[in-house]
């Protein structure tokens, strides 16, 4: 039995981490995995120690999904965690990470002309009640993806509106068997409320306005009908969406068996690779709209703060500082395909020429919209989530599931009252 | 001789039981009474609202129903298939021990890795499952088969318990019954009947109990296959008062879940005891 | 012969029922990624360890594993030390209300965890004890012994009383009947036991999710719920490590296969 302790102990001994790292400071990032290849964004770090001699990165990979990655954060900072310093955090939970008094007021790292230079949508998302706590890392939006070669082929241009696109994807797809006319994400998670807020939005409707819900609308019945149809009646949607992430979509698309797909940024550069089926046959442009609205688009990406916990937050705020600067974001940009949060390199020539496809998107960016900001965003979209999901599914008529969302978040809701 | 008291050995255990156990079942009834927000600091006394509110709730209603049916067919199903077992593997004959060695195989895999080897299974494009029946169905997105993927997997993972409880059963049966049967000329599905089945009782009572407790609670195996998904038909009540509770720590409100889920499984147990406690008699 | 080759073929089946999806499992870490998206899944031509490798390398897997043993391995020992004590003093000792306390120990067993993860949760993070081995040892502890206790008071109490009376007559205190005769005497029970509380606390997942966040506590059974990935699912990886923690399971069973069905019967047959 001693023996076996004694092993034990040996044992754990072995396995702690030896602490060679006295004299330095260890910043600890928080993020999800690299999309791609590791090594640029390691270099990156690198480059930053170099710089600031006296200070250790430790970078720790967050759970595959959002959600995961959000309640990772919620028990470690609610239990007042110091483990991490930088966490990066997805648009929809700066408000509540703040309002839950957990980010360092990062306000004074911002100049007006800083402020100025990140886009609208992030800077919203990032600021409560006129405070700055987060600083944009990169950012994302909705786009539609199309079969530049099949529209050609058939004599068509994109479509502007949805109408347009419902008539096309049905004329094509009756005359290319095996091709799906639009795919899009529809499982129930985060990317399913994203593609339906689009719609909402586009035809006038709105989760919640001035503090009030509003889901229950006859703007948002229509909508969340019309995305019903698009599977059931106009049948350009293949069923499988109900089950779809970006990636399925992405590989459905990427494989030359979509006409259409609703889609983030990132995917153009996989599309763009040597080798990839669909190379060089590939547009882009903005979702279309209903006949009479606007074309909107959510707003996605990533942002950067410190943990009110820390106990180095001088040296994390370097660091937020460093990931805020342009040429970090540039080189972000050229490396992995992350897109800047700041405007001013939507102009930069040499960007521009390593990946053309990203000027274009400054209208997107400039447009995206932030899903609902409010604290109990995480709260109300556990509700939208299933409720949409049973919606498009046919489980429920859009009414009931719409009544049914704005019963349940009027009852988040009272917590503040 | 009169024995010692035994209380000093006892202590540990009931003192253990009660802190970690009972404290926090009164504390969970007290909580449920709440509105609590661990995230904003926000905790306040609401009386009867969130029952009030639960009894309105589509979204508990779906859960219990999902639950319920979970329950009932995948307990269904191991009760058959482990007593199919059981009775073809009653017997001596080579390699028996090796045979429940394996038998015993699904109960000992972890239930999250279970769950991680059927969604590779059940995968639409790549999954043996639709390879071998030659199909294309969409496993876990679809909203009548995902919830019968899951009982799938479960009835799996837990026959094995079923069958060993249902073997050592069988095994309690003199071997004379049979012999007499036998003998007076009963054949095989008779002798199933009227003498394995009646003595098998309440042994089979104790299954159900312990299985349909088991399959109501359920979490894991669910909660990592599907997360209550699509359009939440496979959310059990666990994993609803568990989506409650911690991705967005509202206590208060999954509290009241948690105290429901208590109490259907209280009515469970006192049900089959009943039940027990008369076969006995 | 017919009825016997009829009965192999149904045992096979039932046997490969039973293992193929694990079966399964193994050959899919085996294969390489571009195989794993290829018509028809067959069994891979071309074997490889990378996933295995990448478990190691890429995670803190030993770290986790190196968790996940230490808490069943103390949860084991905390729970056969509180229950055999438990279960003597039930067996042999004079206890008041031993049916009520029998009783209320059968009915623990039955509580729904779910129904006490929220106050847990309360209490572990107002002690500090969030994301420690600590934490789980304790809820594990508690929720195993039901089991224990169970299992052995069924062994002691096939002990002959009159050991016990000649014990005491020859002056040993209680205790020391406890640890040098009852003991020794049960040592199969208390093995049994052993294991199924061993595998109890090494698959548990729901307080393990809750209670940890970190890898310096986190368990197998959340690392690999909570693998990670951007947007897609690391199917090989995932079979790799499925297999790594599953195997101490299958050769437990395998060695001791008969301990087990005797522990998970006889709480159910005798009780």
């Amino acid at each position: 039995m001693k023996s076996v302790l004694l092993l034990l102990c040996v044992f754990i001994v072995c396995c702690l981490p030896a602490d060679k790292k006295d004299k330095f400071t260890v910043v600890v990032f928080k993020h999800g995995k690299i999309a791609g290849d590791p090594e640029p964004f390691r270099k990156l770090l690198k480059k930053f120690e170099d710089e600031n001699p006296g200070i250790v990165i430790r970078d720790e990979m967050l759970p595959a999904s959002t959600d995961e990655q959000h309640q990772f954060y919620v028990i470690n900072l609610e239990g007042k965690s110091s483990d991490f310093d930088v966490l990066s955090m997805d648009v929809i939970w700066v408000h509540e990470f703040a309002r839950a008094g957990w980010l360092r007021d990062l306000t004074h790292m911002l100049s007006g002309e800083d402020r100025n230079d990140f886009f609208p949508g992030p800077m919203q998302a990032v600021t409560y009640n006129n405070r700055v706590y987060a600083i944009p890392w990169y950012i994302d939006a909705g786009l539609l993806y199309y079969r530049k070669d099949l529209l050609e082929k058939y004599g068509f241009s994109p479509p502007v509106t949805w109408e347009e696109l419902i008539r096309i994807a049905q004329y094509i797809i009756s005359r290319e068997p095996g091709l799906y006319g639009f795919i899009w994400q529809g499982k129930q998670y985060e990317g399913l409320v994203c593609n339906v807020l689009e719609y909402l939005w586009g035809n006038g409707g709105d989760i919640l306005r001035d503090g009030k819900v509003v889901i229950y609308s006859d703007e948002n019945i229509h909508a969340l009908r019309f995305i019903r149809d698009l599977i059931i009646k106009y049948k350009v949607t293949p069923p499988l969406v109900t089950t779809a992430i970006e990636e399925s979509t992405r590989h459905i698309f990427g494989n030359g068996r979509a006409l259409f797909m609703r889609n983030w940024p990132y995917a153009w550069n996989i599309f763009e690779k040597e080798g990839s089926p669909v190379k060089g046959m590939v547009g882009v442009t903005l979702l279309p709209s209903f006949s009479k609205g606007p074309s909107a688009s959510t707003l996605g990406g990533w942002q950067l703060g410190v943990n009110k916990y820390s106990k180095h937050p001088e040296e994390a705020e370097k660091l937020v500082e460093f990931f805020a600067l342009p040429e970090s974001q540039k080189i972000l940009a050229i490396t992995l395909g992350y897109k800047p949060a700041r405007r001013s390199l939507y102009s930069d020539k040499e960007l521009i020429k390593e990946q053309p496809f990203i000027a274009g998107l400054y209208d997107v960016f400039m447009n995206a919209r932030p899903r609902p900001l409010t604290p109990y965003y995480m709260m109300i979209t556990q509700v939208t989530q299933p409720e949409f999901s049973a919606a498009l599914s046919g489980i429920k008529t859009p009414e009931e599931s719409l009544k049914a969302a704005q019963r349940q978040i009027d009852y988040i809701l009272a917590a503040e009252r | 001789m009169k024995k010692e008291s035994g209380n000093r050995f006892i202590f540990p255990a009931l003192l253990i039981l009660f802190l970690v156990t009972v404290y926090p079942v009164f504390y969970v009834f007290y909580l449920s009474f709440h509105r609590r927000l661990l995230i904003f600091d926000i905790s306040k006394f609401v009386g009867l609202d969130n029952y009030l509110f639960l009894l309105r709730d589509d979204r508990f209603w779906n859960a219990l129903k999902n639950t319920v049916y979970f329950t009932s067919v995948s307990v269904s199903l191991e009760l058959a298939i482990g007593l199919s077992i059981a009775v073809l593997l009653n017997r001596s004959f080579r390699f028996r021990g090796v045979t429940r060695a394996v038998v015993l195989i699904p109960w000992a895999v972890p239930t999250v890795v279970s769950a991680r080897m059927w969604e590779w299974i059940y995968n639409t494009d790549f999954g043996i499952l639709n390879y071998t029946l030659g199909a294309k169905i969409n496993w876990l997105g679809s909203p009548f088969w995902a919830i019968h993927a899951a009982i799938l997997m479960d009835v799996w993972k837990t026959t094995p318990f079923v069958a060993i409880l249902l073997i050592a059963g069988l095994q309690v049966i003199p071997k004379e019954l049979y012999m007499a049967a036998k003998v007076d000329g009963a054949g095989n599905w008779a002798i199933f009947r009227r003498i394995t089945l009646p003595l098998l009782k309440p042994i089979i009572l104790v299954v159900l109990l312990f299985r349909t407790l088991d399959a109501f609670r359920v979490f894991d195996a669910v909660y990592v296959l599907t997360g209550g998904g699509p359009a939440n038909t496979t959310e059990t009540l666990s994993i609803y008062a568990y989506k409650v509770l911690f991705q967005t720590l509202q206590f208060g409100y999954g509290s009241t879940l948690s105290v429901v889920v208590f109490l259907c499984i209280g009515s469970i147990s006192v049900f089959y005891i009943k039940l027990l406690s008369k076969g006995i008699k | 012969m017919i009825k016997k080759t009829g009965f192999y073929l149904l045992v096979m089946l039932v046997l490969l029922y039973c293992s193929g999806p694990l079966l399964w499992q193994i050959a899919t870490s085996l294969k390489p990624d571009y195989e794993l998206t290829v018509i028809p899944p067959v069994i891979t031509e071309n074997p490889t360890t990378v996933h295995y490798i990448s478990v190691f390398k890429e995670r803190p897997f030993l770290r986790i594993i190196l968790n996940s043993a230490v808490v069943a391995s103390c949860t084991t020992v905390l729970s056969l030390i509180i229950g055999s004590l438990s279960a003597f003093a039930l067996a042999k000792m004079r206890i008041r209300y031993k049916v009520f306390i029998l009783g209320f120990v059968l009915s623990v067993s039955m509580f729904p965890p779910i129904a006490t993860v929220s106050p847990l949760y309360i209490i572990i993070r107002e002690l500090g004890l969030r994301d420690t081995w600590l934490a789980l040892i304790i809820t594990y502890t508690t929720f195993s012994l039901p089991l224990s206790i169970w299992i052995l008071t069924n062994f002691f109490k096939e002990i002959p009383d009159e050991i016990y009376y000649a014990a005491r007559i020859d002056g040993c205190s209680p205790f020391q009947i406890f640890y040098k005769i009852m003991l020794p005497l049960s040592i199969p029970g208390i093995f049994t036991t052993a294991i199924l509380v061993f595998i109890f606390s090494w698959n548990e997942f729901l307080f393990a999710l809750t209670f940890t966040s970190t890898t310096s506590s986190r368990t197998i059974p959340v690392a690999i719920a909570l693998f990670p990935g951007v947007h897609e699912v690391p199917w090989g990886e995932i079979a790799a490590a499925s297999v790594v923690v599953t195997i101490p399971l299958i050769v437990l069973v395998f060695a001791f296969q008969k301990r087990i069905v005797e522990g998970l019967t006889s709480g159910a047959v005798k009780g």
